[in-house]
């Protein structure tokens, strides 16, 4: 990266103004991608807000159940003990019986949580802000964004001081991401399963993550009802907020000082991070990526071979030369011109004689004769049938009209 | 960002991404050919043009709108403009004219890619005559209520 991209701040109350034009990105944003690194941290951070639950120690296991042992034409599992009731001598204990406790029954010194080495986690943040600013990505993310006017988007510091929501809202339709606002709540849906049951009624989708930098930031409350809404400060950027379910490309509203800040928290790759003692931002494997320019490119170009063309041993499909003429030419070329010959050789001998003209007349004598020799046989058909049916009528006793059964 | 790395994030999982009956399609509105493949995914690239229908009603297309995918490196979009701009494509209406439309297409991809322009031109007709079909049953039926 020889020259630094510029970006630029919007006004917070006009998104067509811009306050200050050309800020360099901060260098977190030229961090490579690395969806590897970002899944494997986000699989383990994920677990570190759950809480300890276990099963009941006792589930399955009060009774006084023995095994009937052999003998009894029963199966050796432990059985309840007692009588009178339809329970006894049902099998328990097992995780294959009814009733029975489970297997490896969970307890609360599960391990459930997860420790991940700094450097990986810090990479994973730096790769996550770096696919904010890629436009790919956050649409690959599902973010409606064809109305915002720049990714990455960064604000004036005067969003920090919002303190009513409509000031949000507006702010928000002012650039264009209250389409990722209504997303999120036309797409709010009653969770199927249990949890429903559990406080957790809806699956609602993640919207614009806001991001600021000054402690004393009133913008938290205003922006706090706005569905989707998540509001951070860069200190604390969270994997789980940047990169929801592992998933790169959150769509990120940053304020001027929070993207200012961006640099001392991550470093550059010219010097190390101030914040994060003495960390450096990964680097890439491979400084151009573009595989399609690498093997376009003229110094590779100039040493590849030449691109090999298919040779075509024979025809796919097999044409019958006898009636293929095309196909007799490619395997006698003299045949061409034997063809022609005889074509030549038919014109002359046909030179001297007439065309014989169809005679009007005669075809309409021979039509006129056709036609009386059909009508003749019509008439006698017509006698023929006739006839039958005067027999039936006279020696059978069939009634004129009425239907036949034989 | 580079089409191939951007690929290697997006093949397993987008927001485009449809999986159904063994097959995965996309809804890409730059991917003119209806399945996700490298190639046909238009909106890694930088220059891809997608053909999209744009609807006043169910099932109905009132018209049809070039959108041109375009450079995205930190741009600010220029709200002057008369066709209408975001920060990853430029939109087109194809109201005036298929011809127009083909002709940007073609200049788009000029002699390369003839696999995508190809798509991107089948689509354009297609859905051309679908409008104009409806626009003659619509025609043909407001005759008959005037009869």
């Amino acid at each position: 990266m020889t020259s630094v991209p510029l970006v630029s701040v919007f006004s917070a109350d006009d998104s067509s103004k811009v306050t200050a034009k050309h800020i360099p990105l901060p260098a977190v944003f030229q961090t490579p991608i690395r969806p590897d690194i970002v899944s494997f941290v986000h699989t383990n951070i994920a677990k570190n807000r759950r809480q300890a639950h276990a099963v009941n120690p006792q589930a399955g296991m009060q009774h006084s159940a023995e095994s009937w042992g052999t003998g009894r034409a029963v199966a050796r599992i432990p059985r309840v003990s007692g009588s009178g009731t339809h329970r006894s001598g049902q099998a328990a204990f097992g995780n294959q019986c009814r009733k029975g406790r489970m297997s490896l029954p969970i307890k609360v010194w599960r391990r459930w949580h997860r420790r991940v080495n700094i450097k990986q986690k810090r990479h994973a943040a730096a790769t996550a802000v770096a696919a904010t600013g890629i436009v790919p990505l956050v649409l690959a993310r599902g973010h409606r964004i064809s109305q915002v006017p720049q990714i990455p988007l960064v604000v004036e510091d005067k969003i920090e001081s919002y303190e009513k929501t409509t000031d949000a809202l507006n702010f928000l339709k002012r650039f264009g991401a209250f389409e990722d606002v209504q997303k999120v709540v036309s797409t709010k849906v009653v969770r199927a399963g249990i949890s429903k049951q559990r406080g957790k009624k809806y699956r609602v989708r993640k919207g614009p993550l806001v991001v600021y930098f000054n402690e004393n930031a009133k913008l938290l409350k205003a922006f706090r009802n706005v569905p989707g809404v998540e509001v951070v400060n860069v200190t604390r950027l969270n994997l789980l907020q940047l990169a929801p379910g592992g998933q790169l490309g959150r769509f990120v509203i940053w304020t001027q000082s929070a993207f200012a800040h961006l640099d001392k928290l991550f470093g550059t790759y010219r010097y190390t991070s101030i914040i994060k003692d003495g960390y450096q931002l990964l680097r890439p494997l491979i400084t151009n990526p573009d595989l399609a320019r690498i093997i376009n490119s003229n110094q590779v170009q100039e040493k590849v071979q030449p691109a090999k063309t298919t040779k075509v041993l024979h025809e796919v499909q097999k044409k019958n030369p006898l009636k293929n003429s095309k196909a007799m030419d490619r395997l006698n070329p003299y045949a061409k011109k034997q063809r022609a010959a005889a074509v030549a050789a038919i014109k002359a001998n046909t030179k001297g004689t007439k065309k014989i003209k169809k005679n009007k007349a005669l075809k309409k004598a021979s039509r006129a004769a056709y036609n009386k020799v059909a009508a003749s046989l019509n008439d006698a058909t017509k006698a023929a049938v006739q006839e039958e049916q005067d027999i039936k009528v006279k020696y059978f006793s069939v009634q004129k009209g009425a239907a036949q059964t034989e | 960002m580079s089409q191939s790395v951007l690929w290697e994030v997006v093949k397993g999982n987008n927001a485009f991404l449809v999986k159904r009956n063994g097959l995965t399609l996309s809804t890409d509105p730059f991917n003119n050919t209806g399945v996700q493949t490298y190639s046909s995914t238009g909106f890694i690239t930088k220059n891809a043009i997608g053909v999209v229908p744009t609807q006043s009603k169910v099932n109905q297309i009132n018209n049809v709108n070039l959108v041109a995918r375009k450079s995205t490196k930190f741009q600010q979009v220029d709200r002057k403009t008369k066709n209408t701009q975001s920060v990853y494509a430029s939109t087109l209406s194809v109201k005036h004219g298929i011809h127009t439309a083909s002709r940007v297409i073609r200049k788009r991809f000029g002699t390369r890619r003839l696999g995508l322009q190809k798509a991107a031109l089948r689509k354009l007709v297609k859905l051309n005559r679908a409008n104009s079909v409806r626009r003659r049953n619509e025609i043909a039926a407001t005759k008959a209520q005037k009869k």
